[in-house]
């Protein structure tokens, strides 16, 4: 039934009608004031991020701090509490210990320069004093001055990716459209940063680069507005911004909508299936692929509305353009 | 132009279509097999004839290992096994013990492809460490001390030469101001050196004596009884590229001594070096040998006269005076091997190569009945996590005739000491010390697991996807979805096309991802064809309209996401290169075929694309 798909768009066919009727200052649509609650809603959640940001931090991984970490798998369950303590007793320094939610699996962190490291040996005297049976899955050591400069680089990676991004918008569209992208922009990244700071979740360096991954979809899907609203704004002279705005939003919903549906899709069978390594990865995508589609239809258009984009600059623009063609 | 009614043909589209998808559909299926075990039996000595198939065959069925297949090349065979990585380990202690010292005995691998495809030199996908377990080692190599040990030759040298002439009242020293600043940044150390007012010609020549014996050393002078001795910047930088290139060709001839042949063994940013070994188990012996910065040095035993002489305490709390100079050093030696003395003591047998050899018989002859000492050094961190130079007097040995290219060191401590050392006298020293700053061991099942979770992933996501196109655009949904599975296989061809392309887990990940966003080319213009339908044109117009209208935008979004791809791949190292190098493969690869591909399916089928009479009507109205 492909007729299906078209209901959107009639909407909107439907709204245009109305409003070319009606007067320029009629108030707003109530698909501007959904528009409007999410904008809010979007400036709201960045605050909150923020304030996450502020006063709990990142829960950096072992890849920015350094340390050592040591996974293995018991062949039964193990209490938790019960496993700390023998841990204890036999390591001197402190150590951080998870264990999967069946309590087979374990991983124990440590700082660098501990002075009694996990290694096959100590598995070996271990598992033999407690009576369990140990396999080693993974081990990690990380200097941590390798941690230190991958926090350099790592912010370095997202500054460099906004600029050039931000160059890229400001060469391909007019600077208020521009703004509203790198404010969807930072609100993704922010918005994700956030929900690892408020969950505790450890930030490593897949997570990185899901940010970094979610930089690349939040422009895709600004632009792809940001081209609709361009060339709503040249076709019709007769609309006020908000109604042109709803016009671009609502005739991409669609394919925001199905992409944002079939990428969620895939995320969520990394999430469910990929196992623990890419548990942190598929969570932020995830995490940035939902916000993303929010500030794309909350942000990237209401922005350059606010601070003052009027249809007249392109249309004059499209003039200009048709001066130079016929000389 | 001549006007026709004919539609345009695509001949040539379709041309490219067939081949591009051929070329890559074959390079991708190689993957699907996978990869079996294999040993590689290479002999010490070229000569020398490879072991008979049968022999081999025997070997391996004492320890119940199925071979599939033997290989015979040119310079080794090859055994393909049908087993587990535990079963490859047991094969090759049993092959060495067997075969002996004659033969080389490596780990390897053999693609599981049928022959007709191997012979066309298509490989499966090169898997990183998460997906086929093995050690990685990140070592930093000490540019810093080696700059200093550099700095306090070329103080020996300076005062050898001051001696040599004979000129009282001047003295040298490193600048220790410059050091105690930072050590971590590049600051250059200096030497101080002082004269008499009177001094100032033969500094002079002091300095153009030492610029011929070491050249990029440059002096200024500070006043008339004073001036220092510094590297040149350009100098220094060269200086360090050298220190790497060394340390990257010793350490891939450790690892070749250690019989890993597919090891990574990369240069990762300024001064680090990143290692992988695929297939390694206990990461302990990697590491001895592979963290080892030992070197050996032959000295003379010092005269009273000489200038800055170096002292060593030998294994009796004897100090013995030494030459500044050794006689020759490690990087002299050709080949060392492991033996035994007539007493049961261990040693090594060491071959020079030309110029250690005429130095050593040129030595020996003036010197018989001399002492000759032998220095072993390494480098250790203390506590305070600092490079220390520990070196130690191996043997104190009398020269009783002239030596020629072939010696032994004798009275080593044991068997095991005298192998390690006979290793690393043969892949080479190191001069700059080495430390490892990030090490990882992944078993192989935690890596089969990840290949799965992978590969199950993948499955569901593109399935879901599949489904969904198809149900939702029906016919236009098929040719996405044709266009998609085109796109997964030329993705994977291309992965195993070119070189250095290696797939880790973030990496799979990168993969389902691109199968979620391929399907938005498909979607942006499957919108746009609709809209142009509304508009009141034909199927076919709305269609063209409709790829050709849609290609700014697509093209639009896709570099954003390649800029990203691109700064990933400059930053990142292993798992987040891995996942770059598919995201930007694949942005590529779904461009083709999301808008090439889908393009000239769309033409072939011609769908008719449905629309809704009434909104029609509505749109014609409003035009």
């Amino acid at each position: 039934m492909t007729t299906k798909t078209i209901i959107p768009a009639s909407n909107c066919n439907e709204q245009n009608t109305i409003s070319e009727t009606t007067a320029v200052t009629t108030p707003l649509s109530t698909f501007s004031k959904y528009r409007l609650a999410g904008f809010y809603l979007a400036i709201s959640l960045m605050v909150l991020s923020l304030i996450g940001l502020g006063f709990k931090g990142l829960n950096l991984g072992l890849d920015f701090t350094g340390g050592y970490m040591t996974e293995f798998t018991t062949s039964q369950s193990i209490d938790k509490t019960q496993m700390q303590s023998q841990l204890a007793s036999h390591l001197s320094d402190d150590f951080e210990l998870n264990s999967s939610a069946t309590n087979t699996q374990w991983t124990i962190r440590q700082a660098d320069g501990a002075a009694s490291i996990i290694d096959k040996d100590w598995l070996n005297t271990f598992a033999n004093q407690s009576s369990y049976k140990i396999t080693p899955q993974d081990s990690v050591y990380i200097g941590s001055q390798v941690g230190s400069e991958l926090i350099d680089n790592g912010s370095l990676a997202l500054l460099v990716a906004a600029i050039a991004m931000m160059l890229y918008l400001t060469w391909r569209f007019e600077w208020r459209l521009a703004c509203g992208s790198l404010v969807a922009l930072v609100h993704d990244v922010l918005v994700v940063l956030g929900l690892f700071a408020w969950l505790g979740l450890s930030f490593d360096l897949t997570v990185l680069a899901s940010v970094l991954a979610i930089i690349g979809y939040s422009l895709n899907d600004s632009i792809v507005i940001g081209d609709k609203l361009r060339e709503v704004m040249r076709a019709k002279t007769n609309m006020n911004m908000s109604d042109l705005v709803d016009t671009a939003v609502k005739s991409t919903l669609t394919r925001s909508l199905i992409t944002s549906g079939t990428t969620l899709a895939t995320i969520g069978a990394i999430w469910i299936f990929g196992g623990q390594p890419l548990q942190g990865f598929a969570i932020g995508l995830f995490a940035g692929v939902v916000f993303g589609t929010l500030s794309s239809i909350a942000l990237s258009a209401t922005i350059p509305q606010l601070i003052g984009l009027h249809p007249e600059f392109y249309q004059h623009r499209a003039q200009e353009l048709l001066l130079h063609e016929q000389p | 132009m001549r006007k026709s009614n004919t539609k345009p043909k695509h001949t040539w589209q379709i041309l490219v279509i067939i081949i591009t998808v051929v070329i890559l559909g074959l390079n991708a299926i190689p993957t699907l097999y996978g990869n079996n075990n294999a040993l590689l039996i290479s002999t010490v000595n070229p000569t020398q004839a490879l072991p008979n198939p049968q022999q081999l065959r025997k070997i391996m069925q004492q320890k119940n290992v199925q071979v599939t297949q033997i290989i015979n090349g040119a310079s080794d065979s090859k055994i393909v096994i049908d087993g587990d990585d535990e079963a490859l380990m047991r094969a090759q202690q049993q092959l060495k013990t067997t075969l002996g010292d004659e033969y080389n005995v490596r780990l390897g691998n053999q693609s599981a492809a049928p022959k007709w495809l191997q012979e066309l030199g298509v490989s499966p996908i090169k898997l990183g460490l998460d997906l086929s377990g093995g050690v990685l080692f990140v070592l930093e190599v000490d540019t810093h001390k080696a700059d200093q040990e550099r700095l306090s030759n070329a103080k020996d040298e300076t005062l050898q030469i001051i001696h040599d002439q004979g000129l009282r009242g001047m003295s040298v020293k490193i600048a220790a101001a410059d050091n105690k600043v930072d050590t971590t940044t590049n600051s250059i150390g200096k030497i101080d050196l002082h004269f008499l007012s009177h001094q100032a010609a033969q500094v002079k020549l002091v300095v153009k004596e030492l610029q011929q014996r070491l050249p990029g050393i440059s002096y200024s002078q500070t006043n008339d009884r004073s001036g220092n001795l510094t590297f040149l910047e350009q100098n220094i930088s060269t200086f360090h590229q050298e220190i790497m290139a060394q340390a990257l060709s010793t350490l891939r001839g450790r690892i070749e001594e250690l019989g890993i042949t597919e090891a990574v063994t990369q240069r990762q940013g300024p001064n680090r070096i990143r290692i992988e070994l695929p297939g390694v188990k206990d990461p302990e012996q990697a590491k001895r040998i592979i963290g080892a910065t030992a070197s050996l040095d032959f000295y003379e035993m010092a005269n009273s006269g000489t200038a800055s002489a170096k002292s060593f305490t030998d294994q009796n709390g004897q100090r013995l005076r030494v030459a500044p100079k050794p006689i020759f050093s490690g990087s002299n030696i050709e080949n060392a091997s492991a033996g035994r003395d007539e007493m049961g003591m261990a040693l090594v047998n060491l071959s020079l190569d030309g110029l250690g050899g005429k130095k050593m018989s040129e030595f020996s002859r003036d010197n018989i009945g001399k002492p000759m000492v032998t220095v072993f050094s390494e480098y250790h961190k203390n506590t305070a996590d600092e490079m220390i130079k520990k070196s130690k007097v191996i043997n104190v040995a009398t020269i009783q005739a002239q030596l020629g290219n072939r010696f032994s060191i004798t009275n080593l401590d044991s068997p095991q000491t005298a192998a390690d050392l006979a290793l690393l006298l043969r892949a080479g020293s190191l001069d700059a010390p080495i430390t490892i700053v990030q090490q990882r061991t992944i078993q192989a099942s935690l890596g089969k697991n990840n290949v799965n979770n992978g590969i199950m992933a993948l499955a569901i996501g593109l399935g879901i996807t599949l489904v969904f196109m198809g149900l939702w655009y029906r016919k236009l949904g098929l040719i996405a979805n044709a266009s998609l599975v085109l796109n997964l296989v030329c993705l994977l061809g291309l992965m195993a096309l070119l070189p250095n392309v290696v797939l880790t887990l973030p990496g799979i990940a990168g993969l389902v991802l691109t199968v979620g966003m391929a399907v938005d080319t498909n979607v942006l213009i499957f919108e746009r064809i609709k809209e142009e339908r509304q508009r009141g044109r034909s199927s076919f117009m709305a269609t063209e309209t409709g790829y050709k209208e849609a290609f700014a935008t697509i093209l639009d979004a896709n570099i954003t996401t390649m800029i990203t791809a691109l700064i990933l791949l400059s930053i990142g190292y292993g798992p987040v290169k891995g996942f770059a190098m598919t995201l930007s493969l694949g942005i590529l690869t779904s461009m083709f075929s999301g808008v090439f591909v889908a393009h000239v399916l769309t033409y072939l089928v011609k769908p008719q694309i449905k629309v809704k009479a009434q909104v029609a009507a509505k749109h014609q109205e409003q035009i």
